[in-house]
């Protein structure tokens, strides 16, 4: 028996996890190698050619064979894991080729259960694996699946990775090959859990020194970069038949830094941005990049959750349609709608700190915008342009990723970006009134946007930054003068800003789709609190949810969530009728939401469709649903 | 699982035909009167050392290379042929302008006749053609030694019979492409078309008429991994030996025109064999011979990318060593070379069996 455990965790596709085999667990990511083991590396080779480097659980190839009693069964050691067989670069031949590796090993793997726990096998996928033999395949039941990487980071590699991206949640993946240390983080985001080291001893045999970001040629005696590591400092002395060793140890020790350095990543939701880094290794690797973004989007969208770090740096262009960026950009599009009694529409730079509010520019906005309408402020809109996240209407301001986001503010946007904001201001204000007013109070980049919509929108529009800063006393004065003519000119009446209302309810549209604000946030509600701290909302009495500045987003209550059960988004049903305990596992997980993502509020129901818990998903509403282990909802209250 | 492997043949006889694509209509126009190729070298005869003439007759070609199921994955010498069959005049005349180089050569004479196919196919070289020449071989008191090429379809009692009438006691040897005693490699990843025991029932019958059997070992077909291949051979030689070959001739793959092979080779796909390997095979081969069995080895395009090659520093020496071995058969020449690139060549075997993937 082998076992593949997901643990806790996610940034995009990246996991970690436990592989058992035997007596042994490695903790996932792990690295392989033929030529060195321990608890990080677990060790690879052909069954019967190579001879296991210790006691422990191997990775063991199958040769190929054309009879199943060609292959030397009773030479595989108990705990093994093994890797079945097939043809080198004969899936390349022709679509027909694949699928036959794919059957081939279908075949050998019905001669070898039950003798072998098909758990214990691990099948080679070709890049351009058939979608429906290949689910045919693991459903016999193999744990892992290994893909092979050339290393030309090209169609191959990047099928690959596309066809991992169709593999069931549970298995555990294998990239094998040609495997340069810059495409760790890559194969860690896109969902490998095991990276094979075997190119730190080609490299080595060939004299090359490698790096995080390339390779470097060694010859002793001569200039060589500095390295810090202790194999390097042996390089002074070493003599030519030292050279080989010295330099595998420095490879692998590169091996183990990128991947630590990709592990703290994920744990600290950075890792996408560490994969954006590594962009600039080689065009090579920018080009696969932009292939895993655009083709694979809604695999990685998938995974990457809904909350974040303090801080996200959102720095090329890469980032443009990062998942959380992406996403963000979507939810306002589709699931913001201003309230109805918006008249003015303020449109306003974005500020380096975040919250924007907490900025001394967007206090002066807001003093003035305050001085300027005294008593109407509920009649202005106010709308933060910004890259790449597009714009933010203030109400939004501190959820993730808005609040927390950092990007280089230098004001130069490149046409893309301004494309990003022009079509999502564009979108924005068609919601609201064609007779409302708009009031551009950007310069700049910004100023780009609003010019690029201009003959898109219905509204009129006015720019009120003379001095082109939109922070300068001019700037401010013209936007005072200009507010409060368009008071006096419509003729405005109204109240103060219903702040708190308008937050809850936006949050509520974002977190849980259009109508929620409605459902969480009626007339009646009893809203307190401060919007840099905490607001609880109430409705006949009860508490429904509470909005927590830190996070920008809300958290239901019981009574919440049976507010919100009606509209059937952000569910996990539960096979129980009763939560036990402070979390729900999905192993208990009956069928959940796919819309879902690690991070999300949800509420959990049973099979009478009783609200019984609310809390924080832990994984996306897929995985609770087809793993058979870990923690689904980290659950706040439960009904008892 | 045969089911398996029978379609797996049938994708790489596709490929096989497609590599080939128009080449064969594309094939050089020929002088049918002349061959296409002779050379003359230094060689063993029995257990002398003398001269041997090797010639390749321009003849329509291999008739399993010309049928649908499309020839070999590596080979091209069809290309070597014509395109109508030259008729038994035109061969014979072919023969003679080779046998002309051996005017001024002395005893012991060896005579190996190619002809890009089999020599006893009688659709390739018609019985008269192939009696006339054996009898100009007859005649030549000189020539000790006649080496022949044929597929096992065509060794038959009536064929050999006549064979050997015409050439008294020479030595006779017949090379045949078993290639592999894997019949899973012979036709996965060489689409050879025959199986195992054709071959037995070949050389047992060649036994028959005292005529030896050169077994032409392959080293390296494609689809394989670098120690796929060089397990592969060294048992293959084993087999070899043990159903009673009279000599081995350890191919290793070169790439070659228009063939699966090079299509493989040109997308990264397809690496020919390092020459570490060509000496590991030699030597495993070497370590348990009785020496009544010759193993030669001539690697075509040796040292070069589309040849069996290391890393360029080395393979001069290795190539003239494998040579020297083949005509000496002493195998100490085999032992103690060494380079830098060895230690490369120890990790392809280990990395590419289990990543499956054709490093440089």
């Amino acid at each position: 028996m082998a076992e593949f455990r997901v643990g806790r965790g996610h940034d995009g596709p990246a996991r970690v996890g436990e592989y058992i085999l035997g007596p042994t667990t490695y903790i996932t990511p792990l690295l392989a190698s033929s030529f060195t083991s321990s608890d990080t590396i677990i060790a690879y080779g052909a069954l019967d050619r190579d001879s296991p480097l210790s006691d422990k659980p191997m990775l063991v190839a199958l040769p190929f064979a054309g009879h199943i009693d060609d292959i030397p069964f009773s030479k595989i050691r108990e705990s093994d894991a093994v890797i079945l067989p097939s043809l080198i670069s004969f899936a390349s031949l022709s679509s027909d080729a694949s699928n036959l590796v794919l059957k081939y090993q279908h075949e050998v793997l019905s001669k070898t259960t039950p003798d072998l726990d098909a758990s214990r096998t691990v099948i080679r996928i070709p890049s351009d694996a058939d979608s429906v033999l290949l689910s045919k395949l693991t459903e016999v039941g193999p744990l892992g699946a290994m893909f092979s990487f050339n290393g030309h980071l090209g169609p191959q590699d990047f099928g690959a990775i596309k066809t991992r991206s169709r593999l069931p949640l549970h298995m555990m993946t294998l990239a094998a090959g040609r495997i340069e240390p810059g495409l760790i983080p890559l194969l860690y985001y896109t969902g490998f859990d095991v990276i094979d080291v075997g190119y730190a001893e080609e490299s080595a045999t060939a004299s090359e020194r490698l790096w995080k970001n390339g390779s470097e040629k060694i010859e002793l005696g001569k200039d060589r970069r500095y390295c810090s590591c202790p194999a390097c400092a042996k390089l002074d002395t070493a003599g030519t038949k030292d050279l080989q060793g010295i330099l595998l140890e420095h490879n692998l020790s590169i091996y183990r830094s990128v991947l630590s350095e990709s592990q703290e990543a994920m744990k600290t939701g950075r890792l996408r941005w560490l994969v954006e880094s590594s962009t600039h290794n080689s065009p090579a690797q920018a080009s696969l990049v932009r292939s895993v973004n655009n083709e694979l989007y809604s695999y990685i969208e998938e995974f990457s959750p809904t909350t974040g770090p303090k801080a996200l740096p959102v720095i090329g262009s890469e980032s443009y349609h990062a998942p959380v960026v992406q996403r963000f950009r979507d939810f306002v599009a589709n699931r913001y709608t201003p309230p109805a009694n918006k008249s003015i529409v303020v449109l306003l730079p974005c500020s380096a700190k975040k919250p924007y509010s907490d900025s001394k520019s967007h206090r002066r906005f807001a003093s003035t915008i305050q001085s300027a309408m005294f008593g109407l402020e509920s009649r202005v809109a106010e709308v933060i342009l910004t890259s790449p996240l597009g714009l933010v209407p203030r109400e939004l301001e501190r959820i993730y990723p808005a609040g927390q986001y950092d990007i280089p503010v230098t004001g130069d946007w490149d046409a893309e970006e301004i494309e990003i904001g022009a079509s999502a201001l564009a979108t924005h204000l068609r919601k609201f009134s064609s007779s409302a007013v708009v009031i551009a109070h950007v310069s700049g980049g910004y100023l780009d946007i609003v010019r690029a919509v201009e003959s898109r929108i219905e509204q009129s529009l006015i720019y009120t930054t003379p001095e082109g800063r939109a922070t300068s006393r001019p700037s401010l004065e013209a936007l005072k003068e200009t507010l409060e003519d368009i008071k006096s000119i419509l003729n405005l009446s109204g109240g103060p800003r219903t702040e708190l209302e308008e937050i809850v309810s936006a949050t509520a549209d974002y977190q849980f789709g259009t109508g929620a604000g409605n459902v969480l946030v009626p007339a009646n509600a009893k809203l307190k609190g401060k919007p840099y701290r905490m607001i609880l909302c109430s409705v006949d009495g009860e508490q429904v949810c509470s909005f927590v500045a830190e996070s920008g987003s809300l958290s239901l209550t019981l009574a919440g969530g049976r507010l919100l059960a009606p509209l059937k988004r952000y569910w996990v049903r539960l096979e129980a009728p009763k939560v036990k305990g402070g979390s729900v596992f999905a192993v208990g997980v009956q069928e959940a939401d796919f819309a879902i993502r690690p991070g999300d509020e949800v509420f959990v129901i049973n099979r009478a469709d009783d609200v019984i818990a609310v809390g924080r998903s832990d994984m996306s509403g897929r995985e609770m649903c087809e793993l058979t282990r870990g923690r689904a909802v980290s659950v706040r209250h439960k009904k008892e | 699982m045969e089911r398996n492997i029978a379609e797996i043949n049938e994708v790489v006889q596709n490929a096989t035909i497609h590599a080939r694509g128009n080449s064969l209509k594309h094939r050089k126009k020929r002088d049918p009167t002349r061959p296409a190729a002779r050379w003359i070298t230094e060689a063993r005869v029995g257990r002398e050392r003398g001269t041997a003439l090797a010639v390749v007759l321009s003849t329509i070609g291999c008739a399993h290379a010309r049928s649908d199921s499309g020839g070999c994955t590596m080979c091209s010498y069809l290309l070597d042929g014509v395109e109508e069959s030259p008729t038994p005049e035109q061969i014979l005349s072919q023969f003679r302008l080779a046998m002309a180089e051996l005017e001024s050569k002395s005893a012991p004479l060896s005579i190996k006749i190619y002809t890009s196919g089999s020599f006893l196919d009688p659709d390739e070289i018609p019985p008269i053609a192939r009696s006339e020449i054996l009898r100009i071989i007859a005649e030549d008191k000189r020539i000790r030694e006649v080496v022949l090429e044929s597929r096992p379809e065509y060794i038959n009692d009536q064929v050999l019979s006549g064979v050997r009438s015409i050439l008294g006691d020479r030595i006779i040897e017949i090379g045949m492409g078993l290639e592999s005693s894997s019949d899973t490699v012979r036709s996965v990843c060489i689409n050879k078309n025959f199986d195992l025991n054709a071959f037995k029932i070949a050389l047992k019958t060649a036994k028959n008429h005292n005529i030896g059997i050169r077994a032409y070992v392959l080293l390296k077909p494609p689809l394989l991994s670098e120690r796929d291949a060089l397990l592969d051979a060294t048992k293959t030689i084993q087999e070899a030996k043990a159903l009673g070959v009279t000599t081995v001739s350890l191919n290793p793959v070169n790439v070659q025109k228009d063939t699966l092979v090079e299509k493989l080779w040109s997308k990264g796909r397809y690496r020919p064999p390092w020459l570490w390997s060509v000496l590991e095979v030699l030597r495993n081969a070497g370590s348990g011979t009785d020496r009544w069995m010759k193993i030669v080895c001539d690697p075509v395009a040796g040292g070069k990318q589309r040849g069996a090659h290391n890393c360029g520093k080395c393979d001069t020496g290795i190539v003239e060593a494998i040579r020297q071995f083949s005509i000496s058969q002493d195998s100490t020449v085999l032992q103690n070379h060494t380079c830098e690139c060895i230690s490369q060549w120890k990790h392809v075997l280990k990395h590419e069996d289990f990543a499956l993937v054709v490093h440089r």
